[in-house]
């Protein structure tokens, strides 16, 4: 093994090596949860309010529905329902909601509420 | 002189046969690792030696011809595999013939470790057009990452190869004028 076989070898290992950073490196740092997520609220179809889902905070506030109003608490990164108008009470048992996608619906009132931010990936297939 | 030819022809025939030999088996053989597209290289340095005792063209022959009998043998001939070996092998034949002809500071050692990183940049360049993507660039670093050690144990099995001169190879220096310090 010559002078030049061990340069060699050093400058492909730093090759691979700084390849490899450059290629995953910005698959190390996506701390999903600190993503910013909003919930958004619409009553029959138009959006009737955005909440920003911070750590540590809390709120609550009235969304008028169709057949009266309903109240939506929102703690932290989670929305719920706290109450509705209506008998069935359905979306108060959706409980809370924190995921990006997930939905509360409200079908008499024509309230939901959606959590938005990026989705995490399940899995990718090619 | 006529026998000069006659005699590079069949050690070229012995190369070519011994590099299918090598590919063949290297395919049966699966190395315990969960990566696809992990090999020794093997067949690698039967290319390499006939580049070292016969020049680009002959190394070149050797190599593709290695190339399609071993994906005939395996019944892969023309599949996406054949495609990924034959680019590969053309990759890391023009890399160690340019090499072997412009640098005279490299043993085996640094020409098959290039060789390697030539066969790596040769079959991701033919999986990025079969797959029609760029994202097969993304395997780079673990091809090279199996491709630097696997070079180097190929390349040193050769220099030592070489050094011995024994058997077989007494006759292949006796053979070729090229020789080169291992």
């Amino acid at each position: 093994m010559t002078r030049a076989d061990k340069i060699l070898l050093a400058a492909l290992l730093l090759f691979t090596l700084l390849s490899a950073g450059a290629l995953y490196g910005r698959f190390l740092h996506v701390p999903d949860h600190a993503k910013p997520r909003q919930a958004v609220v619409t009553v029959q179809g138009k959006m009737a309010r955005r909440i920003e889902l911070a750590p540590g905070t809390k709120s609550s506030f009235v969304v008028d529905g169709r057949v009266g109003p309903s109240a939506v608490e929102v703690d932290g990164t989670r929305v719920r329902m706290v109450e509705a108008p209506c008998a069935a009470g359905t979306c108060i048992k959706q409980g809370w909601i924190a995921h990006p996608g997930q939905t509360v619906v409200c079908i008499p009132g024509e309230i939901m509420i959606r959590i938005e931010g990026a989705a995490p990936l399940d899995a990718v297939t090619r | 002189m006529r026998e000069q030819e006659t005699r590079r022809l069949v050690y070229l025939s012995m190369l070519v046969a011994m590099g299918t030999a090598l590919h063949v088996v290297e395919g049966i053989l699966m190395i315990p690792l969960p990566i696809p597209g992990v090999k020794l290289g093997l067949a690698n340095m039967v290319t390499l030696l006939a580049l070292h005792l016969y020049g680009f063209r002959d190394g070149l022959t050797v190599a593709l011809l290695r190339v399609t009998l071993a994906s005939l043998v395996a019944g892969m001939f023309l599949s996406p595999g054949f495609l990924l070996a034959m680019s590969g092998a053309v990759g890391s034949t023009l890399v160690m013939a340019l090499l072997l002809r412009h640098t005279s500071c490299f043993s085996m050692i640094g020409i098959s470790m290039a060789g390697a990183v030539g066969h790596n940049a040769g079959q991701l360049l033919a999986a990025s057009l079969v797959l029609q993507s760029g994202a097969v660039v993304y395997y780079l670093p673990v091809l090279l990452l199996s491709g630097i050690p696997t070079g180097f144990l190929t390349g040193y099995l050769l220099n030592e190869l070489l050094e011995h001169r024994s058997g077989i190879f007494r006759d292949f220096h006796t053979a070729s004028p090229v020789s080169r310090r291992s």
